[in-house]
């Protein structure tokens, strides 16, 4: 994430007492060196329940995942209930399609990897995309 | 205001544990000019 140029927060309902423990105790022997990012402490799912991922039936925030941008705006967002764990690839696909989006003005299709097609959005290519995407090629 | 994609973040400020830091406080509007994952978990010491 360093390398992407993207800042983490992680937030729980736990207190920041908590938080310095389980670093301390577990994350920093399973990540060399513990998270290196902060994590917040949200009392009460304040913060959750802005962004609707607090479950007030448990008292907790589920796996909510947002990605935004400089200027402040959520690019895309993926919410998961506790038992399954996120898909990390996932997350940097996504960052670096956005981040080319902003850079070039091109746009990403399903499916696209870094060096994969991009599209160039332009009256042309309305009704055209199968000329110069194929799914088959692009996400076999 | 609720989060939606394609609006802005709603802002948050939050008391903080940074390794490098120790007890902090964090705001969202602090990182205007950077990418930002928020990411929520339902807890410290759990499983997945």
């Amino acid at each position: 994430m360093k390398k992407l140029g993207v800042d983490v927060l992680a937030i729980s309902v736990d207190s920041k007492f908590s938080h310095k423990i389980w670093q301390e105790e577990e994350l920093s022997k399973m990540v060399d060196g513990g998270v290196p990012f902060p994590m917040l402490s949200d009392a009460g799912g304040r913060i959750g329940k802005l962004y609707g991922v607090y479950d007030e039936e448990n008292g907790v925030n589920i796996r909510g995942r947002f990605l935004i941008d400089p200027d402040g705006v959520i690019q895309a967002m993926e919410v998961m209930t506790p038992p399954v764990g996120r898909n990390f690839a996932e997350l940097i696909r996504q960052i670096k399609a956005y981040q080319h989006v902003i850079k070039t003005g091109e746009v990403c299709p399903a499916g696209w990897q870094p060096g994969k097609t991009t599209l160039k959005p332009s009256p042309d290519l309305v009704g055209k995309v199968w000329k110069v995407w194929k799914p088959d090629a692009e996400l076999g | 205001m609720t989060a939606t994609a394609g609006k802005a973040a709603p802002d948050f400020e939050a008391p903080a544990y940074d390794q490098s830091e120790g007890f902090t406080n964090v705001k969202l509007s602090d990182y205007k000019g950077k990418w930002v994952v928020v990411c929520f978990y339902p807890g410290d010491f759990t499983y997945v």
